[in-house]
């Protein structure tokens, strides 16, 4: 890897927001031609000082001095960092779904413009050219949507080399991704350094940081902790998050002893249809059990179809149930709506917390209480001092970070969010728990935290049923593990034994067998 | 557990209850004490204070209606901004009574019966001794006029009846039926002239918006000479529609008229079959139905009208509207504004009908004036540029008038 | 500054447009020369204005659950006419006849509810529909005659309460009115005030209370002076009994029970809300069946007003509703408004146009200025929101806000709707 000489440099850049110092001095240094890793918790202030970079803050808003290629540069909006050649890419990609992938590339039009009028020709020739430098082979009259989630971020890239940019700025861009399409697009940068491309990598996956950077800036409450430098020696994600965290974790995952029981929830050849095509089967005869105290997890690829299975299970909020049973305690139970699930004791947390799991316009006391409505009023009125106490005790046991329970949950970062959701839920007082990415986007501190919280709960002799497309984090918080690939349960594991590997040829496996159907008692 | 100390909890109950007293003490304090600070008697303190029985300046004999002040406030309240008309009575109402030494106060509720009802009550609160009421729906403002005659106000019901209260004193307008009657003997009488290839000629109906209640005499006086022509054969309705519900046009609107106009020749006349004569109401009817004939490829039929609209004056002249009526505004006006000056005066008024206007709780007096049909032979001397300036401005520009000279 | 905050209880955001009314009243009652706040003036504002109000308690709920009623004025002509045919046709006595008209209101929104709730047609279509499904079944009954009514229910439209007792200056009946009506808020405040003790929260200061109670007396106080000494004979009207009672009840259902919970979940998120549990159909069917239950009150109201039916009643008013809800905070995409804010905006609609009128502005202007006030208002309302700041006053007190409040570790400035990676 050849490095070349500094090309940005931005020196002392602090941020003030009304009562908070999101950055507080900032210094960082990036080479020509490296890919330069920024990690730090949620609220370090990575984002932050990518804004400031890419012109979201424009000059004047913030203090410090930016150096590109030996300019000092003062960036009035967004279109002035472009024109000097950043470009970001965020990590809600900004691809408009309905339109084509040439139109999406030249979304202004105006590099294939003339007077005003596109050349579409024109347009189509250079659109091919920019995606053969990404590696992507598609016809790029095909829509957006109809891409996976991969080939869409590999065309942001391409929108961004079509700006002839000269650093790259990356939010993220592997957390939508599942392993395939993440190696995909790590290989691209690669391929795009040695061209000579700079990019900046906002990322939490620390492994990728560690395979990939070639150096790393570790933020802090907004500071600057450290410069890791990559070929200096061997940087560990031991050591990032260290640095990240400023304690050493012993492990990832706190140390639990299970306490399991006897099963008491059980899934029977259960069938979902697609909601809108009919006759595809997004669940194709699934069978599960849960024991008392035990932590089930559930692995498979993006699209495999554990989130369908789970909602359909509770309350068949998803797809069309096309058979199947549910036995709790042994009993056969109908549970046709989601009040029917959670009059059964079942809770679900899901996947994405923005859009499924929480009303933003709420405060953390409604939101707590909102489940379980019931339990705190008589007749439809609501008893004010119960939701009061139920929230505030929840908000002390989850350990909540907020400065009251009258606050907004839009305020909150990732994981007390998340915390706030799962509060939410366990104030059901469910049997069953089912937790889907519990830990999706939130930063390695809080992540600790909420495998505490699971465990906590299979302590207390719920059963935690856990969809993670994380590997690792299955196999260090979970007891037994199954595996789903294309609606089918194709494996069960324990824990103890099975490894990442042996997880995932089970998870891509075709020819497949049914676990024992029979409960073991 | 801790035992919960109650100490605190007494001490601010105690607290409480002082607080509590004091506070309400305070808020009744508050509220007697501004009813004290005012007059002790409660009298209505929107200004308009006299009493409702002739207690007034000068005659010592009880008056028919209460009177008042020379510079007192007056209230006009008409409908929506919709025809020529009631924008030319705006004027001169706000001319003429200014000029007769009062204050007018002139509204137009274009949102409709709300607005109206609104308007009154605030004429009421500026303290009007008359209020001239145009109705957009005059059987929906029972309220307000209840209001305006318990503060001592006189109403007067100006070219649509006030219906369902006692509380309107009289009723101006011009005689509407009679207008009717004008109007059927208009369409026999330019039939007879123009259609010279029948009896028995074909003729269709219009009738007004249902929701005025004007239509009803309109259609009533014109059948009144129709009719008997319509049984022995003379006439005949092509279409069957003859009952004014079947005729109406609601909210007087020229679409709904032409709409229907358009059905109509479409249903009946589309294969030779001849139309001769329509009746229409008032002039805006009229020219929609013509666009409607003309639309259809038919020949120009005789056809009636009201309002002598400037756009049918030449429509009149050229002969292709057989008639209009004049209801000079300026007349109308000006025999309102000198009722109220003899209501102001204490001097009695004579009405002229007191028989024919019941509103459905009294009998109204009424005061009619006369209208004046107008057609191609005197179309060019009908207006009185005096009060009808612009209508005899359009009949002398047009080439017919001109060159009669 | 902190002073004030405290006594108006922390959230200054909501008081915004009630302080533009206020100025309202003082500019009018300077232009027309003290008639604005006169008894009689006061009073024909809420006759004239209440069944508005209504109305928009119900849009309320609509709005706030995302979807919008373009029917209750068609709705309350068909009511109006159906209640004042039975009496005179069938011959019902008053009270049957308006109970006819209330189930009739409620079948109607459990017409549309259903359409919406079950079928899934967007509200706006369904209402839509509904408007000229329903204008059409007016006439079709009505035949656009007027019809009177009875006596009993023009006391509805335009009475008052009676008189009584010895000679207090005030109609005593207003003067009862006020009198409980400061106990209850004295008694809400204690109470509100004990059950932040039991919660171990910190409770405003005992001064900053009594300060606040005093200033809620004089305002009370100042109300009834300002009602009860009207014209022997008049009081606080009926109109604004049952306006206020309702605004009572649909106050507490919008903050103290399961449905106002489950309609503010569903506008918030609807799939969130499906997934908490929430039955969404019963929700959207619910706030649908009320607003032309409310409409049918306000049909009522109106035709009594008005002492007759008649062919254009109920025109335009979905949109009246519309625009106060809106003035009062509601937000376009849902999720977001109060019935007391939706009184304020409707008041201030209310009072501009009276105070209009009483000035003489004619009624081209006067409309060109409602539509103006409408379009500023609410740009003044998005604008506020998206700085996450409240009115004027509250810039003044942002500083001293966030200082008290202490960002802890880790949160940016609070924007709605974003966090950070």
């Amino acid at each position: 890897m050849t490095v070349g000489p500094v090309i940005l440099e931005m020196k002392s850049i602090t941020k003030v927001f009304p009562g908070v110092r999101a950055l507080d001095d900032v210094t960082m240094t990036v080479r020509r031609g490296e890919i330069h890793a920024i990690c730090g918790e949620n609220g370090a202030g990575k984002s932050t000082l990518m804004k400031v970079l890419s012109g979201v803050y424009p000059h004047g808003t913030y203090e410090g001095t930016i150096i590109l290629d030996g300019e000092d540069v003062h960036f009035a909006n967004i279109r002035a960092s472009e024109h000097a050649g950043v470009a970001i890419i965020h990590q809600e990609l900004a691809l408009i779904p309905e339109l084509s992938v040439t139109e999406n590339l030249f979304i202004g039009g105006n590099e294939v413009a003339t007077r005003g009028v596109i050349d579409w020709v024109e347009a189509r020739r250079r659109a091919l050219d920019l995606l053969a430098r990404v590696g992507l082979e598609i016809d790029p009259d095909t829509a957006i949507k109809n891409l996976g989630v991969g080939q869409q971020q590999l065309v942001e890239i391409a929108k961004a080399l079509a700006k002839d940019v000269k650093i790259l700025i990356l939010d993220e861009p592997t957390s939508a991704l599942n392993e395939d399409d993440a190696e995909n697009l790590l290989d691209i940068l690669r391929s795009l350094r040695s061209k000579g491309l700079t990019s900046i990598l906002i990322s939490h996956k620390l492994n990728e940081i560690a395979a990939i950077a070639d150096s790393i800036t570790i933020i802090r409450d907004g500071k600057t902790v450290e410069t890791l430098s990559v070929d200096e020696g061997t940087v560990t994600e031991d050591r990032m998050i260290r640095g990240m965290v400023g304690r050493t974790l012993e492990s990832r995952f706190p140390h639990h002893t299970p306490h399991i029981g006897e099963p008491f929830f059980e899934v029977r050849d259960w069938v979902v249809e697609h909601p809108q095509i009919p006759g595809r089967l997004v669940a194709k005869s699934s069978s599960f059990y849960v024991r008392r105290g035990e932590i089930v997890g559930f692995a498979g690829l993006m699209g495999a179809g554990r989130t369908e299975l789970a909602r359909s299970i509770f309350g068949r909020s998803y797809g069309t149930w096309r058979g199947g049973q549910i036995l709790i305690d042994g009993v056969e139970v109908t549970i046709p709506t989601v009040q029917a699930a959670i009059a059964h004791g079942i809770a679900y947390v899901p996947e994405d917390r923005k859009t499924l799991g929480l009303n933003l316009l709420d405060t953390i006391k409604d939101t707590i209480v909102s489940a379980g409505i019931a339990r705190i009023s008589r007749h439809t009125v609501i008893d004010l001092e119960a939701a009061d106490a139920a929230a505030e005790q929840y908000s002390r046991a989850m350990r909540i970070k907020a400065a009251s329970i009258d606050v907004g949950v839009a305020t909150l970062s990732g994981g007390n969010q998340q915390k706030v959701v799962l509060s939410k839920w366990m104030f059901t007082e469910p049997r069953l728990a089912i937790l889907d990415e519990p830990t999706r986007g939130i930063d390695v501190g809080a992540k600790y935290e909420i495998y505490g919280l699971i465990n906590e709960l299979a302590d207390q002799g719920k059963g935690v049923v856990m969809i993670s497309s994380e590997l690792p984090e299955l196999l260090g918080v979970c007891d037994r593990i199954y595996t789903v690939f294309e609606g089918r349960i194709t494996g069960e594991a324990d824990a103890r034994t099975a490894t990442q590997e042996s997880l995932m040829r089970q998870m891509t496996d075709t020819a497949t067998t049914n676990p024992s159907t029979t409960v073991t008692r | 557990m801790q035992v919960p100390d109650h100490s605190l909890e007494s001490k601010e109950r105690s607290d409480m209850k002082r607080i509590t007293t004091a506070v309400v003490a305070l808020g009744a304090v508050a509220a007697f004490a501004l009813a004290g600070c005012s007059n002790g008697s409660r009298g209505d303190t929107s200004g308009s204070g006299s009493t409702p029985s002739g207690a007034g300046t000068g005659t010592a004999a009880a008056s028919q209606f209460p009177t008042f002040a020379a510079g007192a406030t007056i209230g006009v309240s008409l409908p929506q901004k919709t025809s020529e008309n009631w924008v030319l009575a705006e004027g001169l109402f706000n001319t003429q009574l200014t000029a007769a030494g009062f204050k007018p106060m002139v509204n137009f509720a274009n949102n409709g019966v709300s607005d109206q009802q609104n308007q009154i009550q605030a004429m009421i609160t500026a303290g009007a001794k008359v209020i001239v009421v145009g109705a957009i729906d005059g059987s929906q403002l029972g309220s307000q006029l209840e209001a305006a005659k318990q503060a001592g106000i006189t109403i007067i019901a100006y070219d649509r009846l006030l219906t369902n209260t006692p509380d309107v004193d009289m009723y101006v307008a011009y005689d509407n039926y009679k207008v009717g009657q004008l109007q059927g003997q208009a369409l026999l009488d330019g039939l007879k002239a123009k259609k010279t290839d029948g009896p028995p000629w074909n003729i269709e109906l219009i009738a007004g918006s249902p929701d005025d209640a004007n239509s009803k005499p309109f259609f009533e006086g014109a059948m009144s000479v129709l009719q008997p022509k319509i049984d022995d054969g003379t006439l005949k309705i092509p279409s069957g529609q003859k009952t004014q519900q079947q005729a109406s046009t609601q909210g007087w609107l020229a679409k709904n008229a032409q709409n229907r106009m358009d059905a109509i020749l479409a249903a009946n006349y589309a294969s030779g079959t001849k139309l001769d004569g329509i009746l229409s109401p008032n002039d805006t009817l009229a020219r929609a139905a013509l666009t409607s004939v003309k639309n259809a490829g038919l020949p120009n039929p005789v056809i009636t009208g009201q309002d002598s609209e400037l756009e049918s004056i030449p429509l009149i002249a050229d002969g292709t509207q057989y008639s209009t009526i004049n209801k000079d505004t300026g007349k109308f006006v000006t025999q309102v504004v000198d009722i109220i000056k003899q209501i102001q005066q204490g001097q009695t008024i004579q009405f002229n009908d007191t028989k024919s206007y019941n509103n459905g709780v009294k009998v109204v007096p009424a005061f009619l004036l006369p209208p004046v049909l107008v057609t191609q032979a005197n179309v060019c001397t009908a207006y009185d540029p005096a009060t009808s300036p612009s209508a005899s401005k359009a009949a002398l520009a047009t080439d017919y008038c001109k060159s009669k000279g | 500054m902190k002073a004030i905050r405290q006594i108006f209880g922390g959230n200054l955001r909501q008081y915004g447009m009630s302080f533009a009314l206020i100025l309202l009243l003082v500019f009018f009652q300077w232009r027309t020369h003290g008639i604005m706040l006169t008894a009689t003036n006061a009073q024909n504002i809420l006759n004239g204005y209440s069944y508005v109000l209504i109305l928009a308690i119900g849009m309320l709920f609509v709005i706030i659950t995302g979807q919008i009623d373009l029917a209750p004025g068609s709705v309350a002509a068909v009511v109006g006419i159906c209640v004042a045919l039975s009496i005179k046709n069938w011959g019902f006595p008053w009270w049957a006849g308006v109970l006819f008209g209330l189930l009739i209101g409620i079948a109607i929104g459990a017409w549309q509810g259903a359409w919406l709730a079950f079928v899934g047609v967007p509200g706006f279509i369904t209402t839509l529909a509904g408007q000229m499904l329903f204008r059409g079944l007016d006439q079709f009954i009505g035949k656009a005659a007027s019809v009177p009514v009875p006596k009993e229910i023009r006391y509805i439209g335009n009475g008052y309460l009676p008189e009584w007792g010895p000679n207090t200056g005030l109609n005593n009946s207003t003067l009862l009115l006020g009198v409980v009506a400061l106990v209850a808020v004295v008694a809400m405040e204690l109470r509100r005030r004990r059950r932040v003790i039991r919660a171990k929260g910190t409770p405003v200061p005992l001064w900053a209370m009594v300060a606040r109670l005093v200033g809620m007396a004089i305002a009370l106080g100042y109300l009834t002076y300002l009602f009860g000494s009207g014209r022997y004979g008049t009081s606080f009207p009926v109109t604004g009994v049952i306006l206020v009672v309702l605004v009572l009840i649909y106050n507490f259902i919008a903050t103290r029970t399961t449905i106002g919970r489950g309609v503010y979940a569903v506008g918030g998120n609807r799939a969130a809300a499906a997934l908490t549990g929430i039955n969404t159909k019963k929700i959207y069917f619910l706030a649908m069946a009320n607003m032309s239950f409310l409409a049918a009150v306000a049909a009522i109201m109106y035709v009594g007003r008005s002492t007759a039916t008649g062919p254009s009643d109920g025109v335009g008013w979905e949109l009246d509703a519309i625009a106060a809800v809106f003035i009062g905070g509601a937000a376009v995409s849902g999720g977001v408004g109060t019935v007391v804010g939706s009184l304020i905006g409707g008041l201030v609609m209310a009072i501009l146009n009276n105070g209009m009128y009483l000035v003489g502005v004619g009624a081209d202007l006067s409309q060109m200025i409602r539509g103006l006030v409408l379009l500023v208002a609410v740009a003044f309302d998005l604008y506020n929101k998206s700085q996450g700041k409240p009115s004027i006053t509250g810039t003044l007190l942002r500083g001293l806000r966030m200082r008290e409040r202490g960002e802890a570790k880790g949160m940016e400035r609070p924007r709605a709707g974003v966090t950070q990676s």
